[in-house]
């Protein structure tokens, strides 16, 4: 149907973006909590706005945007990711220096960036969304201007970020030359149809996938991922970690839906993945060992977690894979939110030894740390360990069985980093040189604390709604 | 009986848990009786398991069943003779270990109840899941408390001792999982059902070379929480790092998660390969029994002593669990109480001495009996009872262990009962060298006689092992129907390959059509759906049934690689 309701959701969030801009001129306010709940208040607003089109199947631009169930979930999703680090943020910015209201308008830029990639089934508007939601997440990685760090990353995400780009734009033009389409379908019917010389296409598939693989980081494309979690103010690194990934793997879903088993250039494509898939399992994993950086174990491990879930997309398993990001949303997020918690005014506690003994002396936030990162390590009753179970369970069906038992264990050797921080928090003594005072003062933070845990045990323990409604969601595909 | 008894004895320890988070920290004493009330009463409802429990029928009683994520994976509970004792066991120690750790854990005491509790919970879920997807959540969920108990109560080494328990133990359970998934394929493939119900898969009988793989690991998710030589290695550090009571819940019934399993899971899913792997499980169960045995001997430690004799008793259980036949397996499960009473016995008991000496060396101590004549009575009786002494319970298990072992192989036998030797020798040794003798160190003059409580927890403990002892039929009964229906089901079946080659193939009218329609629809990769093959192993008929179904526990979904 074609109706300008598939462009409501979008349109709210702009509208929200650009309305927080203009307020950030006209008030100037010192205190910009006020952007945040305005923010929150249309993002809101576009969420009513997705349930109110579930089922509905609207599209506009003459098909280039189609608002499935499936699009209509991951917005919701990210509408939830964008208000937890809009939470997030509320009090960090003040606290960090990094007092700017642009950081609503970008957020919610970046937002709706990731909502056109997955609503439109046109690589060229795809490309379009990412675009959009790279530059916000350019400017909101130098958030801290004054700060080094901050800057570098702005920068090494920006230069690395535009050569994906390139790459991407690149594959695309050569993937139009061989299949003179740009929406999905037509260029599997080109990939699955004749005999003829597909190595054109190939090649632009390639680099399609290049280019995809920078964004969602997967090794050997994941060089900047650390060092750019790092230096980002850290509600900007929690929605890096969750939020892109999300939608770059929504687009992969829908473009390797059905994909696989076609012909010869799929079965090279499916092992291309395959070995990208067993490299960013083992890699990521190997390197966060060796860690001693909280915000970096948690780089690499959100590195590590996109390998599983592109195990998903090797399965070929829609409903496993849509819920390992809802999952990988309350953990990682949890997670982060617990180590913003772990600061005062003007100072971040991101080191391991700064986690010496914090669990018995701020239980909350140890407590849901530690909750949060056994989650992630894969121990029922949590989400983490459901989600890796429906994964690895659809790939052993269809006969995946080697990359499940390299997936397994390199979970394995997540385990040990993950209690590495849970050994610090509970089992270390805190040395008397490093004195660890965090300013506990923050409602909005205790709420998304709160909101992920209570996510991360129903999703672990009694998921059956949010399972049907995601089985809903990809039975339309 | 709609009383839901196990969901009740499952997770009340879970409430109490949770009760618990809410009670304030400082008031110690009301958390201490608060946890040992609601282990009391885990215990009180438990023993309604044990007088409602029909010796007759090997079904699991007190089922439970309801959906819950649905493809297969249900809340199902039940159990049969082979884990009633075992949940008993947990029960019976929990309210123990908790008056044990009375005083001597001062520190984080709210943290520590809860935790606890919650490993109760996890433990006795294992014993009680009929599901595999259950039994696994329980299984791998169980690893969070120990973690905790040994890494922040445990002793100097404890990060080390805690990390090595749980990765280790990880690596097996990732490697089941595994399993758990290509078995949970393959009877979708075979019958056009999801399901993880363990008596489903007890139908499926899989060509001998996947079993063979599947066999392994379990065996060693299994063997490493046995744990089998030679994966023992975290064995010691756990047990030796680990609070007092972390070590006697530790030894009592963690470790019998692991022959659990094998009785349950590993041996009845794939016999063929149990066959094959026979030999070689036999020989490392042996290795461990001596190996355990020599290594108990040269501690210096006590503690330690009795981790090494757990590793020697363990592989004895092991042992007659693989002789598969009647007296073998009921006498690894008696011996499996017993090794859980005396091994948590004497950890308490060195926690008893420690708590006065803080120290656990053997040569510290010398002449402690003129100190503590109670305390060198209750000693004396579980240290015999580990080694097998007539009267006592570890007699009639060894002895029932031995048996079963000798029908199978006389060499084994004889290797095996090394075992009550060496056990006899570094247990009477010790005895010795702690217990007698004149007093070397000053400090023994302060020690004090146990007090009431210390009497109140081992008391019930050395009740049970005279009981044990003298009148085993109390509890060996229950479990004859259990027993040899899972030895039908691992023998009988075992024949439909082994001796097909035989002469005798005609006679196996049973075994070959099973093994046709099996093989045929696993080459061919498609199913006959909604076909459930039904063989009954004790009296070997066979039928191919058209739609038979409980539909609420069997969900046909699509499927997506057809």
């Amino acid at each position: 149907m074609n109706n300008l309701a598939a462009l409501s959701p979008l349109l709210c969030v702009v509208l929200g973006a650009l309305l927080v801009l203009l307020l950030e001129v006209l008030f100037n306010k010192e205190n910009k909590s006020y952007l945040g709940y305005v923010s929150l208040a249309f993002l809101a607003g576009g969420a009513a706005l997705c349930v109110r089109s579930w089922n509905k199947l609207y599209s506009f631009f003459n098909g280039t945007l189609i608002l499935d169930n499936l699009a209509l979930f991951f917005f919701l999703l990210f509408s939830l990711a964008g208000a937890f680090i809009i939470l997030l943020s509320l009090k960090y910015i003040s606290d960090q220096e990094a007092n700017h209201g642009e950081l609503y308008s970008l957020l919610l830029l970046a937002l709706s960036g990731m909502m056109i990639m997955v609503s439109s089934p046109d690589l060229l508007v795809i490309f379009l969304g990412l675009e959009v939601l790279s530059v916000s997440c350019y400017a909101l990685a130098g958030l801290k201007r004054k700060d080094e760090k901050s800057a570098e990353a702005a920068l090494k995400y920006f230069l690395l970020g535009s050569f994906a780009s390139a790459f991407l734009v690149l594959g695309l033009a050569l993937l139009y030359g061989a299949a003179h389409s740009m929406v999905i379908s037509g260029i599997i019917e080109y990939f699955q149809a004749g005999t003829a010389s597909k190595t054109m296409g190939l090649i632009g598939l390639g680099l399609v996938i290049v280019g995809f693989a920078f964004k969602i980081a997967l090794v050997p494309f994941h060089m900047w991922t650390p060092d750019v979690y790092e230096g980002a103010p850290t509600p900007m690194t929690a929605f890096f970690s969750v939020a892109p990934k999300s939608a770059g793997f929504a687009v992969l879903l829908r473009i390797f839906l059905d994909f696989w088993g076609a012909s010869a250039e799929t079965e090279f494509v499916f092992w291309a993945l395959w070995v990208l898939s067993v490299l960013t399992m083992v890699v990521g994993n190997l390197i966060a060992l060796r860690q001693t950086n909280v915000k970096r174990i948690l780089a690499y491990s959100s590195i590590a977690h996109a390998g599983y879930m592109l195990v998903a997309v090797l399965a070929g398993d829609q409903s496993s894979l849509v819920f390992y990001l809802t999952a990988y949303l309350f953990m990682n997020v949890g997670a982060f939110a617990a180590l913003i918690g772990m600061s005062k005014k003007g100072k971040e506690y991101n080191e391991l030894e700064d986690f010496a003994g914090i669990g018995f002396k701020y239980p909350w936030i140890g407590g849901t740390f530690a909750v949060f990162l056994i989650s992630l390590a894969g121990f029922p009753p949590t989400a983490g360990f459901l989600a890796k179970f429906y994964v690895f369970s659809a790939a052993v069906r269809v006969g995946l069985v080697p990359l499940v038992v390299i997936g397994v264990l390199a979970s394995l050797i997540s385990v040990f980093y993950y209690l590495r921080i849970v050994v610090a928090m509970y089992m270390r003594e805190p040395s008397p040189d490093r004195e660890v005072t965090i300013d506990q003062e923050n409602p909005a933070l205790f709420l998304v604390l709160f909101l992920c845990l209570y996510g991360v045990l129903q999703l672990g323990i009694f998921p059956g709604n949010i399972l049907t409604i995601i089985r809903m969601a990809v039975s339309f595909l | 009986m709609n009383f839901p008894v196990l969901s009740v004895v499952t997770f009340l320890p879970l409430a109490g848990a949770i009760l618990l988070i809410f009670l304030p920290a400082e008031k110690k004493n009301l958390l201490r009786y608060a946890a040992l009330a609601f282990a009391l009463a885990t215990f009180a409802v438990s023993l309604t398991l044990y007088f409602n429990f029909d010796a007759t029928t090997p079904l699991p009683q007190f089922e439970e069943k309801s959906a819950w994520l649905g493809y297969g994976i249900n809340y199902h509970l039940g159990i049969d003779g082979i884990s009633l004792y075992l949940v008993l066991l947990t029960t019976f120690l929990l309210p123990i270990v908790l008056l044990s750790s009375w005083t001597y854990i001062e520190k984080r005491i709210k943290e520590y109840l809860i935790f606890m509790l919650l490993l109760e919970t996890g433990i006795i879920g294992v014993f009680v899941s009929l599901n595999l997807f259950l039994f696994y959540v329980f299984w791998e969920a169980m690893l969070i408390p120990m973690y905790f108990l040994i890494g922040v109560w445990g002793g100097p080494r404890r990060i080390y001792a805690t990390l090595k328990f749980v990765l280790m133990t990880m690596f097996g359970s990732l490697l089941m999982l595994v399993a758990i998934f290509v078995l949970y394929a393959y009877y979708y493939r075979a019958t056009g059902i999801y399901s993880f119900n363990i008596f489903d898969h007890y139908q499926l009988i899989l060509n001998p070379g996947v079993q063979a793989w599947l066999f392994l690991a379990f065996a060693l998710a299994f063997a490493i929480k046995v744990p089998m030589f030679p994966f023992h290695t975290w064995l010691p550090d756990a047990h030796v790092e680990a609070p007092t009571a972390g070590s006697v819940i530790l030894a009592a019934v963690l470790l019998k998660m692991g022959t659990y399993g094998f009785l349950r899971f590993a041996l009845p899913l794939f016999p063929d390969a149990t066959e094959r792997f026979l030999p070689l499980l036999a020989v490392l169960s042996l290795v461990g029994i001596i190996y355990g045995g020599l290594m108990a001997l040269i501690q210096k430690d006590v503690k330690s002593l009795v981790a090494y004799s757990s590793v020697s008793h363990m592989g004895l259980i092991m042992l007659a669990v693989f002789a598969l036949n009647v007296e073998g397996v009921e006498g690894a499960i008696y011996q499996m109480l017993n090794h859980g009473l005396s091994t948590g016995a004497l950890f308490l008991i060195v926690g008893i001495l420690y708590e006065r000496a803080h120290t656990r060396l053997i040569k510290d101590f010398g002449g402690v009996s003129h100190q503590m004549p109670v305390f060198a009575a209750f000693f004396l009786v579980c240290m015999l009872s580990s080694v097998g002494l007539p009267g006592l319970n570890g007699f009639v298990g060894e002895v029932l262990c031995l048996f079963g072992v000798f029908r199978v192989s006389t060499l084994m036998a004889i290797l095996g009962v090394t075992t009550v030797i060496l056990a006899a020798a570094y247990l009477l040794w010790m005895y010795q060298r702690v217990m007698h003798g004149p007093i070397t160190n000053e400090k023994i003059w302060t020690f004090k006689d146990m007090n009431l409580r210390e009497i109140a927890y081992l008391a019930p403990i050395v009740i049970m092992m005279f009981w044990m002892g003298i009148y085993p039929e109390t509890f060996l009964r229950k479990m004859d129907s259990s027993v040899v229906h899972l030895l039908n089901r691992v023998k009988n079946r075992q024949r439909v390959f082994v001796q097909e080659a035989g002469p005798a193939r005609e006679k196996l009218a049973v075994a070959k059509p099973v093994e046709a329609w099996t093989q045929e629809s696993m080459a061919e990769g498609t199913a006959i759906k909604n076909a459930v093959i039904e063989v009954d192993m004790i009296t070997g008929n066979w039928a191919k049934k058209e739609e038979k179904l409980e539909a609420e526990d069997k969900e046909r979904g699509e499927n997506p690689d057809e």
